[in-house]
């Protein structure tokens, strides 16, 4: 993040519903220009947080600032920011080129120069020839894009996205994720893209920030999100994970040694942060992700290695990977990834009922706090 | 060649589709079709036939001819009818228009708790027998009337205005009394039919309040405004009750003549032809109003 006024920052914002705290106590920046990811669960506050960016909604507490300047009671038509409606909203009277000249026009902007700018968008968006057709004969995708350049032709500092996507099939969703990533790197405008899948999240943005019950959990670049989840919630939400339940035994430096009740012994490391609140003898949670654990039908040999053996329960086979569902001692069952590299491969012939030995590297193993570690 | 066998059974396959589809359309509808044309379009072909009988004070022989619709526009007095008809009905609507598009308007934007409320409020009078409405009418906008002795208690009027009753505005406001909940009603239901997000979409990129109700609400309840103005002007031009009893001889409409030439002037024919006459001036009029509205478009 760049030195200078952050693109917008969130301080302490709350909103009530009646007895709901939709969102509660939210603070968070976002540089100009980034693509920022607001992920979480249905209910978690997420076009709450959005519609008060956008003024449709005002907080009970805290503000809003836009490159500085605060925004918090400024109503939706004298902000600088627009917004792309999770429905699309777009106007059923008005043909997808006065739907588009729409903004333009309340600004009134001369008509050469909406037209130019129409003309360009749509171009953009590869929806040349459209303009005449009205919403209810376009597709959901084509929806979607003139909502989107609906909202960008005035250039706002900031545009913000719920689940833009989320009505669409697979294959076109895919498709408009790539477009939309490489239109906000064309015009160069801060994002706020609310998604409640977790794929597209990791994909598309710069930073992401996980929600969950009107909280901001995390905020971080995907792969900090996903490698260093810093509890339970953000580790389960983001990807798959399996997760062992124990009591602190050992802290040296940031590595834990934990003990799983009726398994095991294994070594995990713990954050920073978290590390300096662990206690010997506290109940706490190990995620260890899928791809990052190992099979062997011979017991291996990696001294300092987590290793612990169970049954193969079931396999599931994904192409480029198969996926073990291995049954350990303790009843738990771990899901477990291995690369189909080639058919002789010890792997390959591993099937139903087969004992096998799971072992991972120390590090692999993340000691999670319930509650995010302040 | 496998491509023209090809076509050939998908070509009668779809015929017998269309066949079946067709059928079953035809058994579907077939009653309600029965009903109308022998309850509707049996007696009014009757009376169109009529309308070119000869036809004179209880007479009517079968012999074509033309006098009826000639008699009708060769008399002043009847072109004049015409005129008032057109003219109490368009100014009632007007302003039915204009009264009941802000009661619609405050009534969509109004919480959910007291709208139907509201409502039924605005339907009761209507569901109370319409000659004792009238009635009702004739007592207030009476020379002795509520209205004209309670302005002139205040002192605002010296002598009772006289043009509140027997006049072309005593029917008015009988009719608007009369229609207002039909104005009111589809036009409250295509303003509450606009999503909220497109209202906030209009906001978000820069309209004003102004901009929104020109923009977005006016446009989007054209619908209802027209189907509302179809509904209401419709009967009012055929309307007959009110003006016999509170119209006078200045507030004389199309419906009265058309009545008093069944019912006291025993001249069918003539009747027939100023009712066809009305009609055709209707249909005329509806038709314009779903083209200057594209009305088709939108429904
Ligand atoms: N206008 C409102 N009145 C009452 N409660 C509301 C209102 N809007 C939202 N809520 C409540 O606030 C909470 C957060 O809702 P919000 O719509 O922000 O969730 P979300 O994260 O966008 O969920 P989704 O992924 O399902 O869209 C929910 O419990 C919801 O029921
Ligand atoms: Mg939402």
């Amino acid at each position: 993040m760049p030195e200078s006024t952050p693109g917008l920052e969130v301080r302490n914002l709350t909103k009530r519903f009646g007895n709901i705290v939709a969102v509660n106590d939210v603070s968070f920046e976002i540089a100009s220009g980034e693509f920022f990811s607001l992920l979480g669960p249905s209910g978690s506050g997420k076009t709450t947080m959005l519609r008060m960016i956008g003024g449709l909604e005002t907080p009970d507490a805290g503000d809003i600032f836009l490159e500085g300047k605060k925004i918090t009671f400024l109503p939706p038509e004298k902000r600088d920011v627009n917004i792309v409606f999770q429905n699309y909203a777009l106007f059923p009277h008005l043909n997808v080129y006065d739907n588009v000249a729409f903004g333009p026009r309340r600004r009134k902007w001369p008509e050469d120069k909406i037209r130019r700018e129409v003309t360009a968008l749509l171009e953009m968006v590869h929806l040349s020839g459209y303009e005449e057709k009205y919403p209810r004969q376009l597709s959901g995708g084509e929806k979607q894009r003139v909502a989107l350049i609906r909202a960008l032709i005035l250039k706002p500092k900031l545009l913000l996205l719920d689940e833009p996507l989320g009505a669409l099939d697979l294959k076109i969703r895919q498709a408009l994720q790539l477009e939309l990533a490489n239109i906000q790197y064309e015009v160069g405008i801060t994002f706020i893209y609310v998604t409640h899948d977790q794929s597209e999240a990791l994909t598309m943005a710069d930073r992401i920030a996980v929600m969950n019950k009107g909280r901001i959990l995390q905020v971080g670049t995907p792969k900090e999100i996903y490698e260093h989840p810093v509890n339970r919630f953000v580790a389960n939400f983001i990807g798959n994970t399996n997760l062992f339940e124990g009591v602190v035994k050992e802290i040296a430096g940031q590595d834990v040694k934990v003990d799983v009740p009726g398994l095991m012994e294994l070594w995990g490391i713990a954050s920073e942060n978290h590390v300096a609140q662990l206690r010997i003898g506290q109940r706490i949670a190990v995620s260890v992700r899928p791809e990052k654990m190992r099979l062997s039908r011979v017991k291996p040999q990696k001294p300092g290695y987590n290793l612990v053996q169970g049954v193969v329960d079931d396999l599931i086979y994904l192409g480029v990977s198969t996926e073990f569902l291995v049954r350990l001692p303790n009843d738990q069952v771990v899901r477990v990834f291995a690369q189909n590299i080639s058919r002789e491969d010890e792997l390959w012939s591993i099937t139903w009922d087969e004992p096998v030995w799971v072992y991972w590297r120390p590090e692999r193993s993340l000691v999670l706090a319930d509650e995010a570690p302040t | 060649m496998t491509t023209a066998t090809l076509s050939h059974t998908h070509r009668r396959h779809r015929w017998r589709l269309t066949f079946q589809r067709y059928l079953g359309l035809t058994l579907n509808i077939f009653p309600p079709f029965i009903y109308i044309l022998l309850l509707f379009y049996v007696p009014m072909g009757m009376m169109f036939l009529i309308s070119f009988w000869k036809s004179g004070y209880m007479t009517l022989e079968p012999i074509f001819t033309l006098d009826n619709y000639i008699t009708f526009f060769t008399s002043p007095i009847y072109l004049k009818t015409l005129y008032n008809t057109f003219i109490i009905a368009t100014g009632a609507m007007i302003l039915l228009v204009i009264i009941g598009y802000p009661i619609a308007y405050y009534l969509a934007r109004m919480g959910p708790k007291y709208t139907y409320l509201i409502l039924f409020l605005l339907i009761i009078p209507v569901e109370i027998n319409f000659l004792i409405r009238i009635f009702a009418w004739k007592i207030a906008l009476g020379g002795n009337g509520v209205i004209n002795s309670f302005l002139m208690q205040l002192g605002v009027i010296q002598e009772p205005l006289k043009f509140l009753l027997y006049s072309k505005t005593a029917v008015m406001i009988v009719l608007i009394h009369e229609w207002l909940p039909y104005v009111v009603i589809p036009i409250f239901l295509s303003l509450r039919g606009i999503p909220q997000s497109v209202i906030e979409a209009a906001r978000d990129l820069g309209s004003s309040r102004y901009d929104i109700f020109r923009h977005i609400l006016l446009p989007l309840s054209v619908p209802g405004l027209f189907a509302s103005m179809v509904l209401v002007y419709i009967p009012m031009l055929g309307e007959f009750a009110v003006p016999a009893l509170v119209g006078g001889p200045s507030g004389y409409m199309l419906g009265n003549v058309i009545e008093s030439q069944f019912l006291s002037a025993g001249n069918w024919g003539l009747g027939s032809a100023i009712g066809f006459i009305l009609l055709a001036i209707t249909l005329v009029l509806v038709a314009l109003v779903i083209k200057i509205a594209g009305v088709e478009e939108l429904l």
